[in-house]
């Protein structure tokens, strides 16, 4: 079977290509610009500082995924795992390592720029992982640059008023340092605007997110994934605020016209867990084609952060960074699954156990099976990887997915 | 006088499987054809004998379900259903108690657990990896220079209870020469052998209420299988008649409840 009804296209995608070229563009003339800094960042780690301080911020995960979406990784993967990191490890830090080892980037055929932007700075939070510290460690090394970073509490239950000012006497040491070796001050009128900026890309990419709720859904996993860039490398900029603007009234548009983006609505899913990068355009069409749409997934929703209302930017920094999904506790976890479960009036969930991110897979622990009884919903968990196709085999987790549908045409009968 | 005529096809990673039913729902046809190169090719060989014993002819076919690996490529089917489906649906035609499925193939093996009103509960395939498969057995049977029979064979003639520790074929293979090594009967080690597959399918079972049936190529050859089961899973698993044809079987029932 294949896609025989055409797809609706997000108009708004035109403006993304040209945003992400011109972020790209300026963080490679940054690295050249002496006069200018480049900070590497973990994705939510502490990039308003970063941005406050004047850095350019290049974010390598980003880059990892663009090295799976490009479907190369496991072309480069090799080249890490002869220098000591582990095949099992992370497979964005292991295509990195590799990918910058064998002199590739995804950047040169999409922008002609050489590689990423070389850093002045390794920032990281360890609210996702430890590996971003050992990833960072490796540039660090192989720049000869400063690697700092902060490491909050994890798994966290409640989060409460300690863990945030503990978190944020963090924050406030790392400026220090940060201000000590550049030479620089922090401004924080300035960190005040881009937390604003950052607090209200967050807020408009959680609202469109959540047109979703609508049936059928305007948008899915799919183009979430896509959509997403923005309120990741460019948060803290007005570009990104403006973006998302444009974004949500193409959203809302398609909502009053009722239109879907897969036409004839079928079955409503939620996804947990990393996506399949290599693998996307066979995984979406194959939902498409069985009219399933991934209305919401845990993935797109890990950069919808609380709002900013003015105030101490830091204790809103902090807070943000340690009350992330990944950084919770599995009861948190749980509950938040079933909230979003709710929300979007979905019919089942497809759980991702990848390979090489225990951080980011929940399938580990019981929780598919806790969820199948509580809620009486079928889960499908399959196996496979955010990067590495070497973990994912196309015939399974094809079978694995028409099954899983042929399941829920079960229960509706 | 000619009688409408019902079809399932399971085209497997290594053999394809065909049954016939006629509008009553009788099993009146079969046949197993290598699946080899070309799954259209044997689907068409498989449905030529199965129709001959069924004394019918193709025009008769008035609905044919494909599953398996290649159901896609199996010109024949109207519709394709996956193997999962279609072996719940085979095995509970045989045994309406059962309420778990393990079927072990060539290359995958899997688990399908059923609410009591014959709804799928859910269902689990092994990982993307031979262990737990009939490649494991065949692999390691290749290895030692012994037919999947032999094996089968020297392993019912063990007394002993051990197991092979590795899932893995690959580590199975040295595990499995290192025993050797050490003087260990040979025939415990042959049903160590499937005692590991075993192992692996329990860990595949997210529940272990109600009965369990048993379908797929290695169970209809191997009784160290079933046997093996019956002890790692402290159950009386039940093996249908045709055990190899469970997916096709529920693909043709699936083709005659089809509207
Ligand atoms: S969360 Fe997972 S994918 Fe992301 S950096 Fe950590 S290990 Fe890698």
């Amino acid at each position: 079977m294949s896609a025989i009804v055409k797809r609706v296209e997000i108009k708004a995608q035109k403006r993304l290509k040209a945003l992400l070229r011109d972020y790209f563009v300026n963080l490679d003339e940054a690295a050249k610009d002496p006069t200018r800094r480049v900070a590497w960042c973990t994705s939510v780690g502490p990039c308003e500082i970063l941005t406050a301080m004047g850095f350019e911020v290049h974010f390598p995960e980003n880059h990892g995924a663009q090295l799976g979406a490009r479907k190369v990784s496991h072309l480069h993967i090799p080249r890490a795992v002869g220098v000591g990191y582990c095949a099992e490890s992370c497979s964005y830090m292991t295509s990195d390592i590799g990918a910058s080892l064998s002199g590739y980037s995804p950047l040169q055929e999409a922008y002609g720029i050489e590689g990423p932007a070389k850093p002045d700075l390794l920032a990281y939070s360890t609210n996702q992982c430890r590996e971003v510290q050992d990833w960072w460690n490796f540039f660090g090394r192989r720049f000869d640059a400063p690697v700092d970073g902060i490491c909050p509490p994890t798994h966290l239950g409640e989060v409460t008023s300690e863990h945030i000012a503990f978190v944020r006497g963090l924050l406030e040491a790392f400026i220090q340092r940060t201000e000590a070796s550049f030479g620089l001050k922090l401004d924080m009128d300035r960190l005040k605007e881009v937390v604003s900026l950052s607090s209200r890309a967050s807020t408009l990419w959680r609202q469109v997110l959540d047109t979703a709720t609508a049936a059928p859904a305007p948008l899915t996993f799919w183009d979430g994934l896509i959509q997403m860039a923005p309120v990741i490398v460019m948060r803290g900029s007005q570009t990104a605020v403006d973006y998302y603007d444009m974004l949500l009234a193409e959203m809302q548009q398609r909502v009053s016209d009722g239109v879907g983006a897969i036409p004839d609505e079928q079955w409503r899913l939620y996804w947990e867990g990393m996506p399949v990068w290599p693998k996307l355009r066979e995984l979406s069409d194959k939902f498409f084609d069985l009219r399933a749409v991934i209305a919401a997934s845990t993935y797109c929703n890990s950069w919808a952060f609380e709002e900013y209302n003015g105030g101490d930017p830091l204790a809103w920094m902090a807070k943000t960074s340690i009350e992330l999904f990944i950084n919770r506790d599995e009861n948190t976890k749980q509950a938040f699954l079933e909230e979003m479960f709710d929300k979007f009036a979905v019919d089942g969930a497809v759980f991702h156990n990848a390979r090489t991110c225990p951080n980011n897979t929940n399938s580990r622990f019981g929780m598919a099976q806790r969820l199948r009884e509580k809620r009486g919903m079928p889960i499908l968990v399959f196996d496979g990887d955010l990067s590495d196709v070497r973990f994912f085999s196309t015939a399974q987790s094809m079978t694995n997915i028409e099954a899983f549908i042929e399941q829920l045409q079960e229960g509706r009968r | 006088m000619s009688v409408p005529l019902h079809v399932g096809i399971d085209a497997g990673s290594s053999a394809t499987k065909c049954v016939i039913l006629d509008g009553e729902g009788a099993l009146i046809g079969h046949h197993v054809a290598p699946s080899g190169f070309d799954f259209g090719e044997s689907a068409e060989a498989a449905l030529t004998r199965s129709l001959q014993e069924a004394e019918g002819k193709i025009e008769d076919v008035v609905s044919c379900v494909s599953t398996g690996y290649g159901r896609e490529s199996v010109p024949q089917a109207g519709r394709h259903v996956t193997e999962i489906t279609c072996h719940a649906r085979g095995a509970r035609e045989w045994y309406p108690q059962v309420r778990s499925i393990i079927d072990i193939g060539g290359q995958d093996t899997k688990v399908i657990h059923l609410h009591a009103d014959g709804r799928m509960a859910d269902y689990r395939m092994n990982a993307k990896c031979a262990a737990g498969t009939g490649t494991f057995l065949e692999s390691i049977a290749l290895k030692l220079g012994v037919t999947l029979s032999d094996l089968d064979e020297l392993a019912m003639k063990s007394s002993g209870d051990t197991l092979v520790n590795s899932f893995c074929t690959v580590f199975a293979g040295t595990e499995v020469l290192e025993r050797v090594k050490a003087g260990e009967a040979k025939e415990n080690i042959c049903l160590g052998l499937f005692r590991s597959i075993a192992t692996r399918v329990s860990e595949m079972m997210s529940s272990r209420n109600g009965a369990v049936g048993v379908t797929g190529g290695v169970v209809a050859h191997c009784r160290a299988m079933i046997r093996s089961l019956n002890e790692v899973l402290e159950t009386e698993v039940l093996l249908p008649p045709m055990p190899q044809h469970a997916g096709a079987y529920g693909a043709a029932l699936l083709a005659r409840e089809q509207k």
